[in-house]
């Protein structure tokens, strides 16, 4: 399948929230304080508030359950969701971003599919994320 | 992004439910009636039941999709299969996928993102895996090229 550079995306949380064993899995919270991403199609920051839900599964992996609001320099608010898998002990860490705005200018995000190839860096998570054409 | 080629599934689906306008758009379910799928390292039929896709025609013309399937491999596994997708193009594209017409699945968007659990062992490589698809929608049901994303 082709696919186009959509954005990088970097994510800067806080300390993460230990929710603990539930019965689902050991819980942990992410919350998102600010980042960035950039792209020949949209740049702009990442606003506080959003938060990565990450439940450790039973294999050993982690699901992702991000929801964030990024704000565009031309000041269009995009809603983000991700879900997605963390396993550092296969080095593989993809996630399934979906898109949601109002702003006329960035429709095109409605409408398209994209997968996200997520690393690990000192200052946080970063996403490299492609529309899937 | 980097993919290999996990499978070819094929669904076959029923005559839809339709739910009709909701809040957010206008709800269908289809039942799927049977299928199959194939590839490198794994094979075997769809599921009919508990499997089927739930649909809601947006009003900016986009359609979603929440595909739910099982899978029965041929060595006996299960494989619960959730897929949410978009599918949209030319109104008069659409319009003949609606009339059941065979069309080139080049002219239209038609792009899901499958996700597995299954408890067979020889399978578990699926629990920890994003994949995509691409859809080809024929009058008997879609046609999926599932790759698995490296």
């Amino acid at each position: 399948m082709n696919t186009r550079p959509l954005m990088l995306l970097r994510l800067t949380t806080a300390a993460t929230q230990e929710i603990g064993l539930t019965p689902r899995g050991a819980l942990f919270i992410f919350p998102i304080v600010g980042g960035s991403f950039e792209g020949e199609r949209l740049r702009g920051k990442v606003l506080p508030g959003g938060g990565d839900c990450v439940t450790a599964t039973r294999d050993g992996a982690y699901e992702l359950d991000l929801r964030a609001t990024l704000e565009t320099d031309d000041g269009a608010l995009i809603h983000l969701t991700f879900s997605g898998v963390r396993d550092d002990v296969n080095r593989y860490f993809r996630t399934l971003p979906r898109f949601e705005t109002a702003a006329p200018a960035y429709d095109f995000l409605n409408r398209l599919l994209a997968v996200g190839i997520g690393e690990i860096r000192d200052g946080g998570p970063i996403h490299i994320i492609e529309e899937l054409l | 992004m980097n993919t290999r080629l996990l499978m070819t599934l094929r669904a076959n689906v029923s005559a839809p439910q339709i739910i009709g306008g909701v809040p957010h758009g206008t709800r269908r379910t289809v039942p799927l009636n049977g299928g199959d799928f194939d590839g490198p390292r794994l094979r075997g039929i769809v599921v009919p039941e508990g499997s089927a896709d739930w649909l809601l025609q947006r009003a900016d013309g986009v359609l979603e999709l929440d595909l739910r399937v099982t899978l029965l491999t041929h060595d006996g596994a299960l494989i619960s299969m959730r897929s949410f997708g978009l599918r949209h193009g030319p109104p008069d594209v659409m319009a003949a996928i609606a009339r059941g017409e065979k069309v080139d699945p080049a002219t239209y968007y038609f792009r899901t993102t499958p996700r597995f659990e299954t408890a067979h062992p020889a399978y578990s490589f699926l629990n920890r895996i994003v994949a995509v698809a691409s859809g080809d929608r024929r009058a008997e049901g879609p046609i999926y090229t599932i790759d698995e994303v490296l």
